[in-house]
């Protein structure tokens, strides 16, 4: 169940779902210059990060994904949004997105349900 | 929930905002009605306001001890993040910039004040351009109005 918020002029995409077990609200919202998503399992928005697509000539597209708040030492964050950014680019656009990630556990599982929730609902 | 607040704050809340409350009183006119996402499990309010030829953006996400803001002013860029909580064991705020806004710091003395009157850890994203005093002001207004009106501030 999601709702729509289609007035407001940031379309903005806020739902509650199961992954892997555990209660994870989700929101998308589409800025004119970046996305933003959060997936909160914890109440809080948890560790933020940033990823954006390199300016370049390469054929093949460069991300840069960084963690700017929170946990540091936490790969799989930071695979969740790799992943993200890639989806995005492969999309046609060229926006960075921050990600928020608040979650109970950092497994395999988790992230991939997260990835796969938030392509099958995104805004790009 | 509403922390202490500094003398600085006194003069923003009390002679500064009183002068121009009037003002903005006949000339705030609302866009758009406020707008719920609470399909999901959060609640996300989004309205717009006009104040002083400047039309504002407002997103807040509540969570239960944490919010997240966005402010956008003429326009729908994400702006500068900020984040700001209070620091134990004195009633001091802190805040730092996370994305963007080095050397200016538009926001930050928004999310400061945020932290003070709501006590909640906050991340604020705004882009607000810079210098401009009277819209931040005009921005914060707002955003502690609507915030009042969903119950995190007692009304003094």
């Amino acid at each position: 169940m999601e709702s729509l918020v289609q007035r407001f002029p940031v379309p903005c995409k806020n739902l509650s779902l199961d992954i892997n077990g555990n209660k994870t609200e989700l929101v998308i919202c589409s800025y004119e210059d970046h996305f933003l998503v959060m997936a909160s399992q914890i109440g809080t928005m948890g560790t933020i990060l940033h990823a954006r697509k390199e300016e370049g000539v390469a054929i093949h597209p460069t991300f840069n994904v960084s963690v700017i708040f929170g946990k540091r030492d936490e790969p799989m964050l930071v695979a969740c949004a790799r992943q993200l950014i890639e989806h995005i680019s492969s999309s046609g656009s060229s926006r960075p997105l921050v990600l928020s990630l608040g979650l109970k556990d950092h497994s395999m599982e988790t992230m991939k349900g997260i990835v796969s929730s938030v392509i099958e609902h995104r805004l790009w | 929930m509403a922390g202490k607040e500094s003398e600085y704050d006194g003069v923003l809340d009390s002679d500064l905002v009183s002068v121009y409350s009037l003002k903005l009183q006949d000339q705030t006119t609302h866009l758009s009605t406020t707008a719920n996402g609470a399909a999901g499990g959060l609640e996300i309010t989004c309205f717009s306001e006009l104040v002083d030829d400047a039309t504002f953006h407002f997103q807040i996400i509540c969570f239960p001890k944490q919010i997240y803001a966005w402010i956008g002013c003429n326009s729908t860029k994400f702006g500068d993040l900020y984040a700001a909580a209070s620091t134990r064991p004195s009633n001091t705020v802190g805040v730092t910039s996370i994305l963007g806004g080095s050397s200016d710091n538009t926001g930050s003395g928004i999310a400061r004040r945020l932290v003070l009157k709501t006590g909640l850890n906050i991340v604020l994203a705004c882009s607000i351009p810079k210098n401009s005093p009277m819209l931040e002001a005009n921005a914060e207004k707002k955003l502690m109005e609507k915030l009042i009106s969903l119950g995190y501030k007692q009304p003094r």
